[in-house]
């Protein structure tokens, strides 16, 4: 299958090799919540709600007294996919992506400045089309800001592939099925750090480099558009309060 | 909006929409998001306080919020956070645990407040030394699940809350609502108990964003609480007149709209608003509805705007 | 969900009892209704429905099912089969307090996510929610629906959401209609996902269902003959042309909530805690019954049950019409 036009250029979906799906992000979703964010990715959903920090509830899991708990929960809807899924016990993937989220969100937050606290990080896909990720970990930095928790940088995500000797930035469903490699990159933009690093199929390693720029130029692109989103939010509710 | 999701038709969202939009013109904020540098003039004095850090010399916010400056201090006062107790502060919480001399409060902090039994008066208001029996009849104050006012003592060091609810004031709150709004609505203030007498209601607003709306009790007699004990079991007879029960449901549901919309809560403005329903001959329930929604929002604004023409009109 | 205090309870009795409720409802209120469709669009049919403060998503996805052979036909005709997994709920529900915590164990096993990524199956109470969720799968007499729903409520038992919900959506025979051996049908999968709950669970739930069945295209379908019968036919499915249900005689719910004396409608989940007993009832447009339960410790006399249907009679006119106008305007609209 073609996925990039060796005549027009256009990938299967319209788009350019270096082109990013259309984001949207919306803080607020989610009325219980401490903080939530429903962040889409071209046709990827994903709601994230953030509780805490509060008291911790079960005293067995709290190893280190000086810091806050954070956990996460990642879980798939089950219309999210094309075909309906039946989920099997013990979804692997799901507690896969639960840690990976988990850990990369902790590498941000400053968990030292809520001692004996927890946080819980709750993700939820509602509609899936490759880079669900990517999509929850940004979800996740929209909730985590809006609750007020302190972060070392804002935290963003973005996948890179590479089909027909081109790199491709933000694979879809289709892409990713192809079988070709799939990076995602976690990033702390204003530290310029990578914090999260996955990557499946095989890749050469200069082939690789130039994936993995793509990918963290991505994660760039979502940074700025995640801040002028909470800039807009923190901007409205100051003046709604008067 | 967070906590009223309604459905405005279009004149309604066009209303609505304009209105907020003639606060942003009213007041620009100053505002920061997660890792955005804060600008610092390079005097070596500058404190960093709370929501900032230092990264390679920068003063880097770590929160979503708005750039306070006092003197050489500089922070980020969140928005949407957690309540962030100070001594002092009067506080209304919930009982989720008695453990051994003392009652573990839900108080939307981190952590869970703790209020000491020796920081509680005893029902017969003798001041002595609590003994074991006194533990043992912990549950006779108060039980699980109870809504207590109290006022925030102090910081433990090891970062717990701890509350005292020693005077008359303080203490078991029956005979209402509790409602909850995002902390950052409720101003500190001289005055957070508020009695309103032309409705015959207890108004208190909690610093930590727990608002209690009840029938109003008389201060400072025991004895009628024991009585009011007897009295909740017997039941029936004994509910809340309808006149004073209207009067609550009205005040509470103002509390929920402008709490949704976002503006502080001080008293006036909540029974400005109670106030307006009446005339508008709007019924309680439909307070949550979207056509006083906007009113409010419309209505507000207009507030606001009269402000400040006076303040720059004084000048 | 935060547990009340007994002064909060008796507050909350005494307006029920003096028909004015913590927010200036009267008893047989309901809430602001507010409804949207299409909010999947990788769904066939898809609504979103929000009572107060409790918000339900509901989809229904549709998969081409070629020939329904034998022994499927026999499981399709035959008793209702009824597959139970509990599993913890979506996302959402993350406010549980030490309460919950305490109370998990009475609610049996659930699911959690170890620190070091494994799933287990055995309690480890981790990302544990006080309350259950059930994960129904029914298969009816009608091979088009497979109803899955996803919930979150204490007082809910499996069976009660099986029978109410199939009884009630499956009821009107006009809409669908049995499905021979041999046939090519549709399977229908239909999803309910409560994003937030603030109490009346099975109203939101059964509103949505109805909605995203309204919304739901069934694309046109064309099977041609081939020429042998052992090949399977072939089938063409269209992308352009749509069906649309008829959905104005599929039922919807009204649950009776008996607080004291008193019946309500559309409780609140803190409304919910004070019950003694619930009666949920599925009427449909021309104001018959499509299904009945009750929930709840209290005894019941039978006169309270034949007053508390008849209420939900009146109350369910207003709710079907305010959902038959949603149904209308988004037509209209898209």
């Amino acid at each position: 299958m073609e996925y990039v036009n060796p005549l027009t250029g256009f990938r299967v979906d319209g788009r350019r090799p270096n082109e990013m799906r259309q984001l949207k992000g919306e803080v607020g979703v989610v009325a219980r919540a401490d903080g939530s964010a429903l962040f889409e990715m071209g046709n990827t959903r994903v709601i994230a709600a953030v509780y805490g920090p509060r008291e911790v509830q079960n005293k067995g899991q709290q190893v280190n007294s000086k810091d806050a708990l954070v956990r996460c929960e990642y879980r798939m809807a089950d219309f999210s996919t094309g075909d309906r899924r039946r989920k099997p016990k013990g979804d692997r993937r799901s507690t896969e992506i639960s840690l990976v989220i988990r850990q990369t969100m902790e590498a941000s937050i400053l968990t030292h400045l809520m001692p004996r606290s927890q946080i819980d990080i709750f993700v939820q896909v509602l509609q899936a089309d490759g880079g669900t990720r990517a999509a929850c970990i940004n979800a996740a930095t929209l909730a985590l800001a809006d609750a007020g928790i302190p972060m070392r940088d804002i935290v963003t995500s973005c996948s890179a592939g590479y089909l027909c000797s081109t790199p491709l930035l933000d694979l879809n469903y289709i892409e990713d099925s192809a079988g070709g490699p799939d990076v995602t990159v976690g990033f702390l933009t204003k530290m310029d750090k990578v914090t999260l690093l996955q990557m499946d199929a095989k890749l050469p390693m200069d082939t690789f480099e130039t994936v993995m720029d793509l990918a963290i130029e991505g994660c760039k692109a979502i940074a700025n558009y995640i801040r002028e989103v909470l800039l807009e939010n923190t901007r409205r509710l100051e003046c709604q309060r008067g | 909006m967070r906590d009223l999701q309604l459905s405005l038709n279009q004149t309604q969202r066009v209303r609505l929409e304009a209105a907020l939009h003639e606060l942003q013109t009213v007041a620009p904020a100053a505002a920061v998001t997660v890792a955005d540098t804060i600008p610092v003039n390079d005097e070596d004095n500058i404190l960093k306080g709370h929501g900032t850090s230092d990264q390679d010399g920068e003063v880097v916010a770590t929160l979503c919020g708005v750039v306070e400056r006092v003197n050489k201090l500089v922070y980020v006062r969140t928005l949407r956070a957690r309540y962030k107790p100070e001594v002092g502060d009067i506080i209304v919480g919930r009982v989720i645990e008695i453990a051994p001399k003392r009652w573990r409060l839900e108080i939307n902090f981190s952590q869970d407040a703790v209020l000491m039994l020796s920081s509680m008066n005893l029902p017969d208001g003798i001041q002595r030394r609590r003994t074991a029996v006194d533990e043992l009849n912990m549950r006779t104050i108060f039980e699980e699940n109870d809504v207590i006012c109290a006022e925030v003592r102090g910081f433990q060091h090891d970062g717990s809350l701890h509350l005292q609810a020693r005077s008359q004031k303080y203490g078991k709150l029956e005979r209402g609502q509790l409602l909850v709004v995002p902390a950052y609505l409720v101003k500190r203030r001289k005055q957070h108990f508020h009695h309103l007498e032309q409705y015959d209601v207890d108004l208190i607003l909690g610093c930590n964003g727990f608002i209690w709306v009840g029938e109003h009790v008389v201060v400072g007699e025991n004895a009628n609480m024991m009585e009011n004990k007897l009295n909740l079991s017997a039941e029936v007879e004994n509910f809340t007149p309808l006149e004073t029960r209207k009067h609550i449901c009205r005040l509470a549901n103002a509390v929920r709209v402008l709490s949704a919309l976002g503006f502080t809560l001080t008293v006036e403005l909540i029974i400005e608003t109670a106030e307006a329903s009446v005339s508008s001959n709007i019924e309680i329930n439909n307070m949550l509805g979207a056509e006083f929604y906007v009113q409010t929002a419309e209505r507000e604004v207009k507030r606001r705007a009269d402000l400040l023409r006076k303040k720059s009109g004084a000048r | 969900m935060v547990g009340l205090s007994e002064g909060e309870k008796h507050f909350i009795r005494g307006g029920i009892a003096q028909d004015l409720r913590t927010d200036g409802r009267r008893r047989l209120q309901f809430r602001a209704i507010s409804v949207e469709t299409g909010v999947i669009p990788q769904a066939n049919g898809s609504a979103r429905v929000r009572l107060g403060a409790t918000e339900v998503i509901a989809t229904v996805k549709d998969i081409v099912q070629i020939e329904v052979d034998p022994a499927a036909a026999a499981e399709i005709n035959a008793k209702l089969t009824v597959a139970v997994q509990i599993e913890v709920v979506v996302v959402m529900r993350g406010d549980d307090d030490g309460e919950e915590t305490r109370k998990r164990q009475r609610w049996g096993e659930e699911r959690g996510c170890g620190d070091d990524g494994r799933g287990r199956d055995e309690p480890c109470g981790r990302l544990s929610w006080g309350n259950q969720a059930f994960f129904i799968l029914i298969k009816g007499k009608f091979p088009f629906l497979l109803i899955v729903a996803q919930l979150q409520h204490p007082c809910l038992r499996v069976e009660v959401l099986k029978n109410f919900l199939l009884s009630s959506v499956l009821h009107c025979k006009d809409a669908y209609s049995v499905v021979k051996v041999g046939q090519v049908c549709w399977d229908l999968y239909i999803d309910g996902l409560v994003v937030s709950s603030d109490g009346n669970l099975l109203d939101a739930l059964a509103g949505a269902i109805k909605v995203a069945l309204s919304d739901t295209g069934i694309p046109k379908v064309n099977v041609s003959l081939s020429a042998t019968t052992d090949e399977e036919p072939e089938v063409d499915v269209s992308d352009e042309e749509f069906l649309q249900f008829d959905t104005s005689s599929v039922p919807v719910i009204v649950t009776l909530t008996k607080v004291g004396k008193h019946y309500i409608v559309d409780a609140t989940s803190e409304e919910e805690s004070q019950m003694s007993s619930a009666v949920s009832v599925s009427v449909n447009r021309h104001g018959q019954i499509c299904g009945l339960t009750k929930r709840g410790g209290a005894g019941l006399d039978p006169s309270v049950i034949f007053d508390m249907i008849s209420v939900a009679k009146h109350v369910s006119r207003q709710f079907i019409s305010v959902l038959d106008s949603e149904i209308l305007a988004a037509e209209a609209a898209g």
